[in-house]
């Protein structure tokens, strides 16, 4: 009567594809186009042009873009995917400070890096284990994004701006124009 | 001295090694699993015509999907007998369809969980509860078929607590939500006859849930007064993280049946409790929730970097802020025993303003 049987897994397995190399950093950010890609969450519009603002006292950019994503929860939809990646040189998305866009905004990073542009992914440091499972299941253990400190929402201007001297410099080094 | 058991016999040691390897990989919500073998899934898969690898729910941004095979290996670990089975799979097809679900929700620092409610001649068959403690324990249906779907977010598509779930709190609800509707004491037609299916069909309703909150009115009959206490429980500032809010409505037994006797049907008390669910602009200003957020229309205070006027400021009467878009956003089931004037309301995320999309037929047996 007695059977002995193996057990089954009952996972499911990740069916992620495509390359986990960053795109190509530029020599110089010199007449670049940076794309500032926004997710919708309260303030990340704040936080990019924050951001955006001290790139442009520092380097020769050549045009900043705006873009939003309909929805904050899941990665950019293929078609502004491709509008992005055909418009800019360089992008830089926010902001990941809830448990489904903390994933979708690496995920996000992920995309475009494999699509050939470096981009720079934004969540609050209170969403790091989320990020980095992101990262994974997409196939990209290593992706490096920044982390600033939570909360982002509830900030007035002059704290987001406070927020992003604190990650400058990780910023800069994530696009290669450190120095 | 305990009493000892003559029959069956059991080898304790190997059962409980097998539910230790199963803890030990986190395949699991912390409770003991069943262990599932290739047997045994098998009788599963004989409770349904769909195909093993048909897929039932995909999160494409996860990179998973739950497949048939995999809801019942899951379904089988939750502890669900094989019969419950057709439920479970009409429960993923509810899932399917709901706008939450695939977009992240639960990885969602809100903290949802997935409520099912389950109507018709299923119920009876494999013995869900609609009765009394119909959200509490004790029924191996409504506990197993709940479980089945959280067992499925966790191995299916990897939404562990503190990785991809980041919910802040949770809710207890993440364990199992599953109840049946007391169809037999409701004056009304059922959920999913109200919604275009046949009584004799069996359905699961899926829902995603937050909140569950306890409506004591056991003095009264009048229904304006059992609208009245409904809507101030649904308006209540604390769960306005959007512009408006939607709920779910499960009416005891005694209340559904008072609201009955003074002749209103589920419209008039949707249409009701939708009246009177409004807060003043000066309860809102109070909490810093007056204006809305530009893009996502979540509630912040009017000075927010972000801030725009909500709609109701805009409308004719500015001061009273509607905390619902339409009578729609809320649905009325009944369960519960039949002693007592208690009520609950579930709060909701999920369509606000239209019928649930969130309903599938459950297989008949026989097929």
């Amino acid at each position: 009567m007695t059977v002995r049987e193996k057990l089954l897994n009952p996972t499911g397995s990740d069916a992620a594809a495509g390359g986990n190399s960053l795109a190509p950093r530029p020599a110089s950010l010199r007449g670049l186009t940076v794309g500032l890609l926004g997710n919708t969450k309260p303030n990340a519009e704040v936080l990019l042009a924050e951001i955006a603002a001290e790139l442009k006292s520092r380097y020769d950019i050549g045009e900043f873009r705006t873009y939003t994503k309909d929805y904050f929860g899941t990665p950019v939809k293929p078609d502004l995917l491709a509008q992005v990646v055909a418009d800019c040189d360089m992008v830089i998305t926010a902001v990941g400070d809830c448990g489904s866009c903390s994933a979708a905004t690496v995920a996000d990073g992920i995309l475009l890096e494999r699509a050939g542009v470096p981009a720079v992914s934004v969540v609050s440091d209170s969403f790091l284990l989320s990020a980095r499972a992101m990262a994974r299941v997409q196939g990209f253990p290593g992706f490096e994004f920044i982390a600033v400190h939570h909360p982002v929402a509830s900030l007035s201007v002059d704290e987001l701006r406070e927020r992003v001297q604190g990650v400058l410099p990780d910023v800069l080094r994530v696009i290669g124009a450190e120095a | 001295m305990s009493a000892i058991i003559d029959e069956p016999l059991a080898d304790a040691a190997e059962i409980r090694s097998a539910m230790e390897f199963y803890a030990e990989q986190e395949w699991t919500d912390g409770l003991p699993v069943v262990p599932v073998t290739e047997s045994y899934l098998n009788e599963f898969l004989s409770a349904t015509s769909r195909g093993p690898q048909e897929v039932l729910f995909a999160v494409s941004h996860l990179n998973r999907e739950c497949t048939v095979r995999l809801a019942a290996i899951n379904a089988a670990m939750a502890g669900c007998r094989p019969e419950y089975f057709p439920v479970v799979v009409a429960a993923w097809d509810a899932i399917a369809k709901e706008p939450y679900p695939k977009r992240g929700i639960w990885q969602s620092t809100t903290g949802t969980a997935p409520l099912l409610i389950v109507n018709g001649p299923v119920r009876g068959r494999i013995g869900l509860n609609s009765q009394g403690n119909v959200f509490g324990s004790g029924f191996r249906a409504n506990a197993t078929i709940g479980r089945a779907i959280r067992l499925t977010c966790i191995n299916v598509f990897g939404l562990q607590p503190h990785q991809l779930d980041q919910a802040t709190q949770g809710t207890l609800a993440k364990y199992s939500a599953c109840i049946a509707e007391n169809e037999e004491e409701s004056p009304w037609a059922p959920l999913h006859v109200e919604y275009g299916l046949d009584p004799a069909d069996s359905a699961v309703t899926a829902l995603v849930i937050r909140s569950c909150l306890h409506i004591e009115a056991r003095h009264t009959r009048a229904p304006e007064q059992l609208a009245l206490d409904l809507a101030n429980t649904i308006r209540r500032t604390g769960a306005l993280i959007h512009e408006t809010t939607s709920a779910l409505v499960v009416l005891g037994p005694e209340h559904a049946q008072a609201f009955a006797e003074a002749g209103w049907g589920k419209d008039d008390v949707r249409q009701a409790i939708y009246d009177r669910a409004v807060n003043s602009r000066a309860d809102l200003v109070a909490v810093g929730k007056e204006a809305i957020s530009r893009h996502t229309r979540w509630r912040v205070p009017a000075d927010h970097p972000d801030a725009i006027p909500d709609r109701a400021s805009q409308g004719a009467t500015p001061d009273q802020v509607p905390a619902l878009i339409s009578p729609n956003a809320i649905l009325v089931a009944v369960a519960g025993a039949r002693n007592a004037g208690v009520s609950t309301v579930m709060e909701t995320f999920g369509v606000r303003g239209d019928a649930p999309s969130s309903i599938a037929r459950v297989e008949q047996p026989g097929r």
